[in-house]
């Protein structure tokens, strides 16, 4: 996927959808859902479960749309963390989830033998793991984006970032990461 | 080609491999689903009626049980319900008992207070009941207490004269209270039974001796010491007596 950069959205839609327009709050989360879907489809490893924490994650986030701190920037680390939030929870209470082997393994079979141990890999990452990843580099988020997602620092959000790199690969530095 | 974008490269493959691309129809999903679920504010504002609604409730159901709110002849003290019944007539409970009344083990007759009576007090219902430190008997009366009160003799064993036929009245237990109401009768609005055999510790059995020209005579066969406390309550009009062990 290509780096998904989310456009300014206008703070008036923002201001409408707080008085409770749910109109404009629609049309202000409709960029971030791909991106919420993707975060949730690496987390869960299951795209049924992954569109439905995007929904759920909506959801919450409507109702809690007064909770937001910041302006319209805000809005995408806002979501996503709700979103995993709600992927968490959804681990959960469904932890059968988690035993899909066959997807898993017809999932391996489709891939080039080149992406088989990469893909193995992040497969047995754990969720929080899996988080810093997907956002830092399939969502393209930068670093301090990625920090008010997960809730940390920046540095820290670096450090899990790289962490989670090398438990993918054991031999890349600091420099292949970032 | 850095090695920074190779590896971004293979990990967005894998991340493509696993994700895929979302259903066409989520966005349309989430919109309706947005549009439908309520906002945070009506959220507050059912919490606020459900709040209403259970305070109203709980207001109501402690009016209903308030104690202070009746006023029975004898002066309310507020004892357990009776909570079994071994008569099969449907009446009503009485929510309230005061048993603030002295024990005794001697006759007595317990005069009403209230000013107006019916020339013949009609029983409606015999319940007996057990409670921790004694049993209840109550004796409901369907349109008011009688006016001569009632008049009760404790008396040794459980042998009782005065029957119309001449022939004693013999009951369980090992004593008796003897209850004499004048200007009441038993037929024209009780229709259960006329002895009840209780299995209560103190209160063994409750046994009609006469019904007749406006008199009822029960006979009260108790375990132990016959000593008892007798009061009235209103809400409805009933005569209450309490069969305790010991004074």
């Amino acid at each position: 996927m290509s780096a998904a950069l989310m456009e300014q959205r206008p703070p008036q839609a923002l201001n409408r959808a707080i008085q409770g327009d749910a109109d404009s709050f629609s049309r202000l989360i409709e960029p971030l859902l791909d991106p919420a879907y993707r975060l949730a489809a690496v987390m869960l490893g299951d795209r049924t479960a992954a569109e439905d924490a995007v929904q759920e994650g909506s959801i919450k986030a409507w109702r809690k749309l007064k909770q937001l701190r910041g302006d319209a920037s805000s809005l995408r680390p806002w979501f996503l963390s709700i979103v995993a939030n709600e992927c968490r929870m959804a681990r959960r209470t469904r932890w059968w989830s988690v035993l899909k082997l066959p997807e898993v393994r017809e999932a391996d079979q489709e891939t080039g033998e080149s992406h088989t141990d990469l893909r193995r890999a992040m497969l047995r990452l754990r969720p929080e793991e899996r988080l810093p990843l997907v956002l830092h580099f399939y969502l393209d988020l930068p670093l301090d984006e990625v920090a008010r997602t997960l809730g940390v620092s920046t540095a820290a959000a670096k450090s899990r970032v790289y962490r989670a790199a090398k438990r993918l690969r054991a031999d890349l530095t600091m420099e292949e990461v970032f | 080609m850095s090695p920074n974008d190779d590896f971004r490269r293979e990990l967005n493959h894998v991340f493509d491999d696993i994700s895929g691309s979302p259903d066409p129809g989520l966005r349309d999903r989430v919109r309706s689903a947005v549009a439908e679920a309520p906002g945070e504010r009506s959220t507050y504002w059912i919490a606020a009626v459900a709040a209403c609604v259970i305070t109203a409730l709980i207001v109501g159901i402690l009016y209903v049980n308030n104690p202070f709110r009746r006023t029975g002849i004898a002066g309310p003290v507020s004892t357990p319900t009776p909570t079994s019944s071994p008569t099969s007539q449907p009446s009503p409970s009485p929510s309230t008992s005061p048993s603030a009344q002295p024990v005794i083990c001697s006759a007595d007759t317990v005069q009403p207070i209230t000013q107006s009576h019916p020339q013949t007090a009609f029983i409606s219902a015999l319940r007996a009941a057990e409670h921790d430190a004694y049993d209840r008997l109550v004796i409901d009366f369907a349109n008011g207490v009688p006016a001569a009160g009632v008049q009760l003799i404790p008396q040794t064993g459980t042998s009782f004269d005065g029957a119309p036929s001449g022939q004693p009245t013999t009951t369980r237990g090992t004593n008796g209270i003897k209850v004499i109401i004048q200007g009441a009768d038993l037929h024209t609005s009780y229709s259960g039974s006329r002895d009840l055999v209780t299995g209560l510790p103190h209160l063994a059995e409750v046994r009609q001796i006469e019904d007749y020209e406006g008199t009822v005579q029960l006979a009260l066969g108790v375990n132990g010491p016959a000593c008892y406390s007798a009061f009235y309550l209103t809400g409805p009009d009933r005569f209450v007596i309490d069969i305790t062990a010991a004074p």
